[in-house]
């Protein structure tokens, strides 16, 4: 050996160490970018601008942000100033009349009359009356249909007046954007309707828009950015540009917060969002979801070319005891880590204002269960077994999407709970696609051949939506139970048309006992929303609604417009100052443990240092005695 | 080389192209429900005229063979891979076009890191066996050829990103930066792709070093190196014009390989570290059920496997003698 390698390896080694350490911290980035930005994460994809197409809910957050609604919604989900300042009804509630507020200006510098108001609503009564009936993902239109509107006129600058069919309150829940007549009406239908025209309306940013943000740069499938609207109505933002990041994965979208690289992040799983508590300048907030996941039961079973495996779907005995036989608290538990509440009505709790507790709500019972069972007709035969009324054994096929995995632990259990009854279940995922095509009825050609399902719904501030589904003129549409009963449909028309807010909460009360009683579906559970946001650059956070809310992603804008800028902020923020541009009061935001004890932020990451370090240390360790003890032994061949 | 040897592997490469069309075409085609309800998704008001019209538009309404199978051809050798399903009005190619490029960036400069330092590495420690730089090397190749990408990431991401705050947690830029000048951008971009760079070339690295090391430490044992080294040639002499040459045919085999691999293997590093490339694309094709984006995935993936291996086998030609006819 010309040279003794020890002393030349461990010399390299300290070169690079060198090398290193010099390098590394100078390649950081020091581009700490002038206006202040408002970064937020999710893991939803952002790939739409046309508000028409809008599917998930960061497409509606990005519309909402940059797209007035008529009326819009305050921080207790209460109708406020929008698009129109104020508004009135006729005493028949027929005739519906708008103030738009003069002066109003889109970010391009174009007026902002009521003449926009009436070319959106007007579009969407031309589609709907239209051939191809829908336009984009077909999502918005329903919100004016199911209003009866059947005229839309200005009767000057600033006053449109809405006429419809029959009497409603509902206009001031309209989620329609109300768009630039100037920019929009220079597309057809088709352009604005179908991503696969020619000439199809992208939206490119830069948009023009009436909104407190508008998007002016878009990478798609990576991040929108959005800059403060210099000719916004309203008091302006803290924040001077808005920017949101879609991730591919949870975990690095957790980091990105803890290193502060994002501001706000939404749709956490559950073990994260646990391990985020007490971190330092990052506050957790759970709030209700206004929506809920579901059992659904086929219930036209094997009648009428259904293809359900047993007539006793049909029966609403059956499925009431069944629902003893759901330990509902359980699968929360399981299934959602304890982040959510077990399941009744189809109008979820986060309604506050019309969510109604069944008066005699089923409990984990599986005796009582059984009882019912054998009550209703449904007795065991010699193998044990539970026969149904036509003698045969009742095996039930239990469903549901693949992009709901975390179902796939409700169906072991209850698979567990049906089989202490006699009732075996083939449990099975379904690519979602396929569960689409399977669960058509005859009505559209299809042969339901399935007896119950789990998925979930989400709905709007109004309830209409979820009450719709369980109506029979959504047969063969959203009534994926092909649940029908008369008295249901006209309770639903009439709180359509109901003015008077007690009048309607007894008819919808009413419906979610049929629902509840009648059971097309259980509701399993309504699946709480987990997010979480750093306190150390904006403080003010609000939550919309202030109990059970989150401060973004919401009905409106009312969060972004609170927060305020932390740098402005001189003392240490305990109780954060909340200014909500509508609400009357301001829940305070939790503030930030200042307290959480000695700096835990960093414990972490000295232990993976430490660990890495040792590891290096080790091998280097080893190498070296390995290579002596090797030069001691007498030589193999050279 | 000879001109037959290099039509037939062309003309092979060319065979399994054919058939990799074909069998993209019946992959899709064979998944299960419809494709027109997988269109609509969850849409309010679904009618069967609508549904009729999906069919139609999409030309579900004809038979698979000829009649869908002639327009997929057709469209596909004219480069039309059809509309993303998710990314609202942008052909497929476009979507592909934009992701290739960071993909292309962070494999490119990984593999060649790797491919420098892993083989260097390994002929050094093939060459000086038993020595310290191979002792301490076989062990950390090791470690790194068996650590999954994610785990590597994460830890880096860990310890340098979220931990020291050295570099940027994630994504290619910082969005919604401006730049005093190109420096400033560069330095940017650069932080950016430190530490999925160092994921991808320290996976790499391990694998290479440990392939290099034994294939050095095989020719070693030649005669011909013992032949070499009998008439008194230097260490470096023989190293350099004997051993190395042969040692590297079954190193470029691996390489070459691997390069056609780069989609996949992106997948879990972009994942971890948010990288816009095509690993993301797939992943979130793959969530949003946007099976014509996926389609071109697989047919941009699967051809470059093909020119890859076409690579090899030319490459192998000219650094083999015996292999050129």
């Amino acid at each position: 050996m010309p040279q003794p390698p020890r002393t030349r390896a461990v010399r390299s080694i300290a070169v690079l160490a060198l090398v290193g350490g010099l390098l590394l911290p100078a390649a950081a980035p020091a581009a700490a970018a002038d206006p202040l930005i408002l970064r937020v994460g999710t893991d939803q994809k952002l790939e739409t601008l046309n508000p028409w197409h809008s599917v998930t809910v960061a497409d509606y957050e990005i519309f909402q942000l940059q797209y007035d609604l008529l009326v819009s919604f305050g921080q207790n989900l209460e109708p406020s100033p929008g698009f129109a300042d104020t508004w009135e009804s006729s005493d028949d509630a027929l005739t519906h009349t708008f103030h738009i507020r003069d002066g109003m200006k889109w970010s391009d510098g174009e007026p902002a009359t009521c003449e926009d108001a009436r070319w959106t609503y007007q579009f969407v009564l031309d589609v709907v009356a239209s051939e191809t009936g829908y336009v984009g993902s077909g999502y918005l239109e329903p919100y004016l249909t199911n209003t009866g509107a059947k005229t839309v006129t200005c009767t000057d600058a600033s006053t449109l007046v809405v006429e419809t069919e029959f009497p409603t309150t509902l206009l001031t829940q309209a989620y329609i954007p109300i768009l630039p007549k100037h920019i929009w009406s220079q597309y057809t239908q088709e352009q604005i309707g179908d991503a696969e025209a020619d000439g199809f309306f992208v939206n490119e940013p830069p948009v023009v828009g009436s909104g407190p943000y508008v998007a002016v740069e878009w990478e798609p499938g990576q991040f929108i950015r959005m800059a403060r609207n210099e000719n916004y109505w309203g008091k302006a933002g803290a924040a001077d540009e808005v920017i949101f990041q879609t991730f591919a994965g949870s975990d690095t979208m957790v980091q990105a917060l803890k290193a502060g690289a994002v501001d706000y992040i939404r749709g956490i799983s559950a073990d994260l969002w646990d391990a985020l508590e007490g971190e330092p300048d990052i506050a957790t907030v759970e709030g209700f979801s206004n929506g809920y996941s579901y059992l659904s039961w086929n219930t036209k079973g094997n009648s009428e070319g259904y293809n359900g495996s047993t007539s006793a779907l049909t029966d609403v005995a059956f499925r009431d005891a069944l629902g003893y036989a759901l330990d509902l608290d359980k699968l929360v538990d399981a299934t959602l880590a304890g982040h959510g509440v077990a399941g009744d009505s189809q109008v979820p709790p986060y309604h506050a204002k019309w969510y109604v507790q069944p008066a005699e709500r089923r409990t984990f019972d599986l005796a009582e269960a059984d009882r019912r069972l054998t009550a209703a007709g449904y007795t065991r035969n010699a193998a044990g077994n539970r026969v149904d009324k036509d003698g045969k054994e009742i095996n039930l096929r239990l469903t549901w999407p693949d992009s709901e995995e975390e179902m796939a632990t409700n169906a072991q259990f209850i698979q567990g709970w049906f089989a202490e009854l006699g009732i075996t279940v083939d449990a099975y995922v379904t690519e979602e696609g396929k569960l689409l095509s399977d669960l058509v009825g005859p009505g559209l050609d299809g042969t339901a051949d399935w007896d119950f399902y789990m998925w979930g719904w989400v709905g709007d501030p109004d309830p209409m939506s979820l009450l719709s589904f369980f109506t029979s003129f959504q047969i063969d549409n959203l009534n994926d139970s092909f649940y029908a009963n008369a008295r249901y449909d006209e309770l639903f028309e009439l709180q359509q048309r109901a003015t008077d807010e007690a009048q309607r909460h007894a008819l919808i009360q009413e419906m979610q006992e049929i629902f509840y009683r009648d059971s097309p579906y259980h509701v399993l559970y309504y699946d709480n929303v987990l997010d979480a946001y750093r306190t150390d650059k904006f403080v003010g956070w609000i939550n919309q609604p202030p109990e059970g809310g989150t401060p973004i992603f919401g009905y409106g804008y009312p969060g972004y417009l609170a927060l305020i800028d932390a740098a402005s902020v001189t003392p240490e923020p305990t109780a954060a100052p909340t200014e909500a541009p509508t609400a009357s009061e301001g829940a305070a935001t939790p503030a930030p443990s200042a307290d959480g004890g000695p700096a835990s932020g960093g414990d972490n990451t000295t232990i993976l240092l430490l660990a890495a370090v040792v590891a290096i240390v080790t091998i280097v360790v080893v190498g070296l005695l390995m290579a002596r003890r090797r030069s001691a032994a007498p030589t193999e061949d050279e | 080389m000879g001109l037959q040897y290099v039509l037939r592997r062309v003309a092979t490469a060319i065979f399994t192209i054919v058939l990799i069309v074909l069998l993209n075409f019946l992959l899709f085609r064979a998944m299960p429900g419809s494709p027109e309800r997988i269109l609509l998704g969850r849409m309010p008001g679904v009618t069967p005229q609508i549904l009729q019209e999906t069919r139609e538009r999409w030309g579900l309404d004809k038979p698979l063979v000829p009649d869908q199978l002639v327009r997929y051809v057709a469209s596909t050798l004219q480069g039309d891979l059809g509309f993303s399903y998710s990314a609202r009005g942008r052909p497929v190619t476009d979507v592909l076009a934009q992701r290739l490029g960071p993909t292309l960036l962070l494999f490119g400069l990984g593999e060649a890191f790797a491919i420098v330092m892993g083989l260097v590495l390994g002929a050094y420690s093939g060459w000086k066996r038993g020595g310290v730089v191979d002792y301490v090397g076989n062990g950390v190749s090791l470690i790194l050829y068996s650590t999954p990408y994610f785990l590597l990431g994460m830890g880096l991401l860990l310890v340098f990103a979220t931990g020291l705050g050295w570099f940027p947690t994630f994504g290619m830029s910082t969005a919604g930066a401006t730049y005093a000048g190109p420096v400033d951008r560069l330095v940017d971009y650069g932080s950016h792709l430190v530490l999925p760079l160092a994921t991808v070339a320290l996976g790499l690295i391990g694998q290479y070093a440990i392939l290099m090391r034994s294939s050095v430490i095989e020719t070693l044992g030649e005669d011909y190196v013992t032949t070499a080294r009998a008439m008194g040639f230097r260490d470096t002499r023989v190293l350099r014009h004997h051993a190395l040459p042969n040692a590297m045919l079954p190193t470029v085999t691996l390489v070459a390989i691997n390069l056609g691999y780069v989609v996949a293997g992106a997948i879990t590093v972009e994942v971890v570290f948010n990288w816009p490339g095509l690993g993301t694309l797939t992943v979130d094709a793959l969530s949003s059920r946007d099976y014509p984006v996926l389609q071109g995935v697989f047919l941009l993936l699967s051809v470059a496997v093909v020119f890859a291996n076409l690579a090899a086998d030319l490459i192998y030609g000219v650094l083999d003698p015996r292999v050129r006819t």
